[in-house]
Order: structure tokens, then sequence, then C-alpha cells
């Protein structure tokens, strides 16, 4: 116990000299060692004897499969897999974090995921004619060099067609209306969901109703117009409005110069204008300022250092991705109110994540050194393991579903044309569409609250493009292919199993594959049902 | 007591008190699901249907675009603002509807027009929105529409359909299960008449249970490493949807299985079907339909647009009606005809009308309504109600009366804020008895 504390207690030092050392950001490494210890010391009662209480680490093909579907939203090809196997070097494990992080799928991945946490808490379907713009921006972002204050700054000032800048999207989610935006831009950049202060002070919250409409008075000049084309509407602009009426008529796409707080007892009257107020820092500006000044300014207040939620909620989020579970959950919901299951731990990332300027890829790096994240998994249903004891299976998102198929049947992406089009009710028509209509779901939501639908399994059960893409018997399937080249079944059982779930398959396994081919007679149908029942499976729909 | 007895008592107290949705996952996911036991959903459908042995039903048929009230149902004949719109009369003497629905007229006893709908919101989405499910949109909590909500308070058990079917073109702003959750988002068919998109088996049956077979086997390993509860769910899924892509009540989507005559009463159009199907879903106890049937968003031609409209869905609505009548299933099937607003009663210079939420018109019948009725009025010049103002929570308040579901129910959403099924409003209950 004396020991555990003595490590601990070091442990902080060591930080501090690490802090001091480097510049620039402090070592993903080091930092992810010190959040280990930090977390042993908070989480699993002291250092002396952490493997008793925790998950031992994953596998190296666990872990790769891990690494390539959160960081680039798809699972590693057999080619990789045998790669990575064949890899004797010690930092491996690194190396790989490091070409995923320079893949350019890492930016689509991304961009997929910011759009699911924006666009599921859109108000209006036509909102989503800014996705394809959107998806375009992220994209470009998480592949350059990656800031999160400088990606969060563009979507808070953003103005512009939404067709064209892809930034608006959390705005035109809400049709520029400034108390849903406002909610918004609380919740996604700092955990902090104070619009139930919007009708009423909550009883356990600490906000009130006052602060939640002062920081809506950043946003009431913005008007979401339509952009016409020979007389039809073709596009939405986001717009500042600094000429029109001082209040909000009955339009709610039409911005106002100033904003009112409404008198609960009296809708109808005028009720409070109010001033443009920080309410976590208490920094302030005059009504009258135009629209831009007013956002451009709560940008730099929202992401400044002083602002310690909006590090916070990203490593809150990130961190819940990669490691299975919050720091807080739901990971959008960490007010000051709220109950943190490692509260040194977080504040220590939040810190390394603000030093390092905010770097995504630093924290990625970081988050993936750690051994909280390579720890084997449990399920999300066991709670019966101190919290970060282990990873936790995820259940795939629509995107990495479809690019998982895509891996493990040899497909081409799909009818990518009809999803550049402008229409965007045809882009739900595409293959990935409308995998990710059936499978997607609002990332934000607590991870043991996402279900499997009717739908979903419908889908692989019997979607029929799906089971063209399974059979033996088309000239020009995987499976077709595979059979063809190889003699031996339990070789083709293995191939199967790195294509699907990238992994050998264990005796048993193979064992009952080859039973299976024996029993049924035929080979191509045994092997097709094999297939089948691969991207059936719990564990192809999940990452371990 | 045990996590899981407390958690079967909590379900079993849900009926009068909170759903709690999420504690449910979290407690009998770990307890009961390894025990083997009863999962949420088959608990809740347990209760269901206790309270379902009435057999109660939904059919919705959405108006998308905002039927005119005045080419609808609320003729305003001797004023400017009716244009070349005439009154005829119905069924029930004194009761007056317009001449573009004919076959509606002699089935009036069946229904009750409400002409004295109002609300504020002018803007499709938001008012689709509102309509179907009491609340205006939010980032914060995603509200469940009312065909979720009757699939969660009254599908039976023994139903291997899902519970909400929406037929026709798929609209998002007329939500889904939200906070409820996937399992109950409208089922969707984009056109009656047809299986149901992946409800066609990939292979014959016996191959198709080696493989079920095959694939739970497979599993198993997963379920040794940690994914033990995933595993269960998982299986606990593909049965369901094995179960109902084997199960006899497919057969309600085969319209082929109607005689001739059946399909032409109801016009053996699109709407027509769709309707059809409704009932045939309704019969083999789906608890909800939504049928859509679009296009009535006339800001110009709106005469001859809405007379080609109505003249879609006047027989396949009056038939409906009639053949749940003589089937003996309309005391206990609600029928809902609505659109999201009404227009305005200022024809305008393309000879259209605008969107208006100040006041329009609804029908409803069967599920204990007294037919033959005109709930409320507007003027003359058909912009203001006048008398019994019905706003849209009200209306579902009406429906949760006929289907006999408590609306102070609440849902728990993700943020821990109770959401009532319906906040406000109250029901019209001189519609009933």
């Amino acid at each position: 116990m004396i020991l555990g504390r003595f490590l601990a207690i070091s442990g902080l030092l060591l930080a501090l000299l690490v802090e001091h050392s480097a510049a620039g950001g402090l070592d993903p490494q080091a930092t992810a060692r010190q959040v280990d210890e930090l977390l042993a010391s908070e989480s699993f009662g002291g250092a002396e004897q952490p493997d008793a209480a925790t998950a031992p680490q994953a596998g190296d093909q666990t872990m790769l499969r891990r690494l390539a579907l959160d960081l680039v939203g798809q699972p590693p090809t057999p080619d990789e897999i045998t790669a990575y196997a064949l890899d004797t070097s010690p930092d491996k494990q690194s190396a790989a974090v490091e070409r995923l992080l320079a893949d350019k799928s890492f930016g689509q991945n991304w961009a997929y995921y910011w759009r699911d946490v924006i666009m599921y808490r859109r108000s209006e379907e036509r909102a989503l004619q800014v996705n394809p713009a959107l998806i375009k921006f992220l994209t470009a972002e998480f592949n350059g060099r990656p800031h999160w204050d400088q990606i969060a700054r563009q979507f808070i000032i953003a103005t512009g067609d939404i067709q064209q800048a892809g930034a608006t999207a959390i705005i035109m989610a809400q049709m520029g209306v400034a108390e849903d935006t406002t909610a918004e831009v609380s919740r996604i950049f700092m955990g902090i969901q104070i619009q139930c202060a919007q009708c009423h002070n909550h009883p356990t919250d600490r906000w009130q109703r006052e602060q939640f409409h002062e920081l809506a008075a950043f946003f009431p000049r913005i008007s979401i117009q339509p952009v016409r084309e020979d007389g039809k509407r073709r596009s939405f602009a986001v717009v500042s409005t600094d000429k029109g009426p001082k209040k909000k008529g009955g339009n709610a796409r039409r911005g106002s110069l100033e904003h009112f707080m409404p008198d609960l007892d009296h809708p109808e009257a005028e009720g409070t204008l109010m001033k443009p107020v920080f309410f976590v820092t208490g920094q302030k500006l005059d009504t009258g300022m135009a629209d831009q000044e007013r956002r451009e300014q709560i940008a730099d207040w929202i992401t400044s250092r002083e602002n310690r939620w909006f590090a916070k909620a990203f490593v809150n989020r990130m961190w819940a991705e990669l490691v299975g579970r919050g720091f807080y959950e739901p990971v959008d919901d960490i007010g000051p109110d709220r109950s943190c299951s490692a509260p040194q731990t977080l504040e220590y990332l939040a810190d390394g994540f603000a030093d390092s300027q905010y770097d995504v890829k630093w924290l990625f790096r970081t988050i993936a050194a750690t051994e909280a994240y390579a720890r084997q998994s449990r399920s999300r249903y066991d709670e019966s393991g101190a919290p970060f004891a282990s990873n936790c299976p995820q259940r795939l998102r629509g995107d990495q579903l479809y690019s998982a198929l895509l891996v493990a049947l040899e497909l081409p992406e799909g009818n990518r044309e009809a999803a550049r089009r402008k229409d965007y009710r045809r882009a739900d028509g595409t293959p990935r569409g409308q995998v990710n209509k059936a499978f997607g779901y609002d990332p934000s939501e607590r991870r043991d609250e996402i279900v499997g639908s009717i739908p979903q399994a419908l889908f692989l059960m019997n979607g029929v493009e799906l089971n063209r893409a399974i059979t033996a018997r088309g000239p020009n399937t995987m499976l077709n292919r595979l059979l063809k080249s190889i003699d031996e079944d339990d070789a083709v059982v293995q191939e199967l199993y790195l294509r699907c779930l990238a992994r050998d398959p264990n005796d048993e396994e193979v064992e009952t594959c080859l039973e299976y081919v024996k029993s049924v007679g035929d080979r191509a149908e045994a092997f097709e049902d094999i297939a089948w029942s691969l991207v059936n499976s719990t564990e192809f729909l999940n990452r371990k | 007591m045990s996590l899981h007895l407390r958690h079967q008592i909590e379900v079993s107290l849900s009926r009068r008190g909170r759903m709690q949705r999420r504690d449910f996952l979290r407690g009998v996911s770990a307890a009961s699901i390894a025990a083997g036991t009863l999962s949420w959903h088959d608990l809740v459908t347990l209760q269901a249907a206790e309270i379902n042995k009435r057999g109660m039903a939904c059919i919705i048929l959405w108006m998308a675009g905002g039927p005119s009230h005045f080419e609808t149902f609320s003729p305003k004949p001797g004023h400017e603002n009716g244009g070349e719109t005439k009154a005829i009369s119905t069924s029930v003497p004194g009761i007056e509807v317009s001449d573009n629905f004919p076959e509606f007229s002699k089935v009036m006893h069946h229904a009750a027009i409400i002409r004295s709908m109002t609300s504020k919101e002018g803007s499709h989405p938001r008012a689709t929105y509102m309509m179907h499910t009491g609340y205006l949109p939010t980032a914060s909590v995603k509200y469940p529409s009312f065909g979720s909500i009757v699939a969660q308070q009254i599908a039976s058990a023994e139903l291997d359909l899902p519970a909400f079917v929406r037929i026709g073109q798929a609209t998002r702003d007329g939500a889904g299960g939200g906070i409820l959750g996937v399992e109950y988002d409208p089922f969707h068919m984009p056109e009656a008449g047809k299986l149901p998109t992946n409800t066609a088996p990939s292979t014959d049956f016996v191959r198709y249970d080696r493989r079920l077979g095959l694939l739970d086997r497979l599993d198993a390993s997963y379920a040794t490493s940690g994914g033990k509860e995933e595993v269960a769910e998982h299986q606990r899924l593909y049965q369901k949807a094995a179960r109902m892509i084997k199960s006899s009540q497919m057969s309600a989507f085969d319209l082929d299985q109607e005689p001739a005559e059946m399909r032409e009463a109801y016009g053996d159009t699109k709407f027509g079907n769709s309707c059809l199907l409704a009932r045939r879903l309704v019969e083999t106890g789906v608890p909800c339909v939504e049928v859509v049937h679009g296009g009535w968003d006339t800001h110009f031609d709106n005469f001859p647009r809405v007379r080609e409209l109505a003249g879609q869905i006047d027989r396949p609505f009056a038939y409906l009606l009639t053949d749940l009548h003589q089937r003996g299933m309309l005391e206990n099937t609600v029928v809902l005809w609505t659109g999201e607003f009404g227009r305005t009663p200022r024809i305008n210079p393309r000879s259209g009308r605008d969107h208006y939420p100040r006041a329009f018109n609804s029908v409803l019948a069967g599920g204990g309504i007294r037919g033959g009725q005109v709930i409320g009025r507007t003027d003359e010049a058909g912009g203001t109600v006048e008398e019994r103002p019905v706003g849209v929570t009200d209306l579902l308040q009406t429906l949760c009366m006929s289907l006999q579901i408590d609306s102070t129910i609440e849902n728990i959403a993700s943020n821990g804020r109770p959401i009532r099924i319906v906040d406000d409003g109250a029901p019209i209950t001189e519609l009933f008895g």
C-alpha cells in the first residue's frame, strides 16, 4: 500500500519532469505510461498488483483490428495482418499507429464520425444537404495537421453556402435557431448540456436560465437563407443578419439583432434583452456587436486554455471511443455536477492535450500507447471490474461496418458518383448510404443503449446484393477465387476468418467448419454458409 | 433483493410509472440474459399483451404537404375564399364535405370531422414532426413518433411482424422510435403489394436453419471471450428476424390473397393497395400502420391538383372505413386522416394556397369514436377557429383515449429527462360514446 502510494507520487513527479522537459507537447509514450499509473492508483486501488485487477493485454491480431477500426474505420486486410505478424520489431504497434494516422482513410473515418455526432441531432431533413461538404471539410482537416481548437473555431464562425462550406453543419443542423445552435455548440465542444436551463433552472445543475440565454446571445444574428438558381431553391446559406428586426419574428430561420430571454409567464411579451456572456469564465460583450465579432469572440473563449471543458470534452469522447468507456457517460454530458470515474487521469490527459495545442493526432498516439487501451475486452455489461480494467467491445458504426463488408468480400466502394449528387436524398441510395441508414447510430448515445434492429438483421441475412457477393458460384466473387486457388479446406477456413474477423480461427472453429463442410457434402455451398455465418456473426459487428 | 428481481418489479410498475429503459438494459442484460430469461423487450411485450387483449389498433393516413381544408372537409362555397370548390351532402343530414369526396360522403356516418384544428407551425418539417410526436424538434431529445408509442404500449407478444409499419414515401421528419430505441422505429414499406425489403430468405428454409445453426456455433467462441451478453442479444435478434421471415403472418403483405373484388373495391391503386395492406396488417395484429400520401403542398393550381389528389384517396379511404366496419374491426381500430397544417384562405395569384397552420381539418373514425359528427368550426372566411379549438396535443390525447393508452406515462430520455407520451392537451371527450 505504502509502496503503491509512493509509486503514484513518484509518477506524478515524473509527469511534472516530463512536462517541463518536452517542448511543443509531451511525449505520447511517456504520457501514456503516466496515464496508466494514475489509473492504477485511482481506479484499481493502488499499483501494487495491477495485473490482478485488470484484463491481460490483447494479442497482436486483436490489437491490429482494434487499431485499424478505431483509427481508419476499416479492418486490416489479410496481407496487413500477415505483415504485422511477421514484424518482430518491439515498437511495431506504434509504427502501425503512425501508418494508420497517415492513411487517407483516417480523415474520412473521423469525418464520418463527426458528421454522425452533428447530424443525428438535426432538426430537419433538409440539413442533410450539408453532408458532402462537411465530409470534405473534415476529411481534409483530419488528414492535415488537425488541431481541435481550429476545427471548433471554424464550426462556430461558419458562414456561406452549405453545399460548399462544410463547417456550417452544426448551425445548419439546427436551422440557425439561436437556442438550438447554442445548445449544440455547448454540448459538442464542452460536453455541457446547458440547454436544460433553457426553460427552467435545473434542480441539480448549477447553470441558471440566464446563463443559457446569455450564451445564446452570441448567436442571434444567424439566418439560414435559401440559395436560388434559375428561380429554384438549390441550397441554403448561413448568413449574418446585421440589419433587421431587433427581436426574432415568426420565421425561425431568420436571425434578429439581439437575443431575448422569453418571459415564461407571459410568452407573448418581449422578454429580457440578453448580453452575450460566457458562463464558464464570465467574459462578456456588449449588445449591438456584429454577428462575426460575437461568434469569433465566443470561439476564442470556448477554445482558450482557461476553459477546461473544451479539452476535457474531446479527451473524454475520444477515450470513450478507443477504450470503450468514457470517464463520463454519456460522453457529451460532463458538467461540474456529473461524476467522473477517474478524474485525475482525465485532468492529466486533458492538460497534455491542451499543451499539444489540441493536436488530435497527439491524443490518438497517446491513448493508443496506454495499457488501458491495449487490454483485452470485457463485456460492457460486466460491471464487476474497476473502470478501465479492460477495453470494451464497440459496435461498429454504419461506415465501419460497410468498410468491413468491403474488406471481407473484396468489393469495390460502390456507387460513389451518386453520393456526390446534389440531391441529398439520393446519397442515401448509395450502398454505403443504405448500410449507414440501417446500421448508423448517434455516437453520443450511451453504447449500452445501442441495440441491433430487425432491418439490420434482415439486411445481413437476406440482402440480395450481399448474398450475391457471398456466393461461390458467381464467376468473380471472393469465395469463387478462394475455392479455385486453395485446395485444402482448412486453409480456406483460415482465409475466411482473416478476411471477415481479421484473426486466425482457433482449433475448435476449424474443426466445426470442417465438419460442417463434410456434412453438407457440397464444398461451394458449405463455404457459402460459413462466409454467411461469419458476416452475420456478433464478432463481425463489433470491435473487440 | 437481486438486481434481476428488482428490475422485473420495475417493469411491472412501468405501466403506472416510468419506463427505465437504460436500467433494464444494464440490469436485465447482465443478470437475466445470463440466466437465459426474459429481455427487456420480452417483458414489455408480455405486459403489453396483457393490455392489448382488447386488440386496439391505429391507422394513420398521412397527407404530406398540408391538405387544403377548403377543398377537403371544410368547404366554403359561399365565400370568395372558397374558390370553385362546391359542397355536397353526406350520409349524415346537415353535414357537407367538398365535392372532391363523393365516396367519403357516403360513409360520413362512420367518421368525425374536426374543423377546428390549430397550431403555430407553418414549416413542413417542424409541423410534421410536431403532429407525429406532439413535440417540437430539439437536438437534445429525440421524441418518439406516435406509431412508435403505440407499438411500445400495446403490441402483442404473439406478433411476429414489426409493430409499427409505415407505407409509402419515407419521411424522417415523421420521426421514429427516438428515445424508445430502434426496435420501435417504423418498419418501412416503400410500396404495398411487394414483400418488404430483405424479407425474402436468401436460401430455402432447410439450408436457412442450417446456416443459423452454424452461426450459433461459430458465435460461441466470441461469447466465451468477453462477448457473452452481446452474443445473447444478437441471437435473440436473429431469432426474432428469422421468426418473422418464416412466420405465416408474413402473408399479410401478400395482397394477391385478397379476392379481385376486394382489390377493386379499394381501387387497386397505389394508395388503395396501401390502405388494403394497412387493414391486412391490423387484422394480423400490427397495432399501428401509417400510410403516407404526398403531394398536398399546392402553392399553385390548387384546385385541379387537390381534385386529383382527392381522387386518389377518396375511394380507398371510404372503403377502408366500410371494410373495417363490415369485418367488425372499426370499433377497435381508430383511423386518423390528417396532414401537418391547412392552407391559406386567400387564393394566391398562381391560384394556389400557401401554408396555414392557424386553421385546418382532420378526420377521425373508429376506435370508439361516434361517427357522423363535426367538431368545431372556422369563421365564414375559413381563416379563424371560432369554436372548440383543437391543438395537436389534443388530437394525440384523443388517440390515446381511443387506444386506452395512459398518456401520462413517462419515457426517460438519455439525458435523464422524463418525457410524457403526450405532455399537455386534453382528449376531445365528446367524440366518444
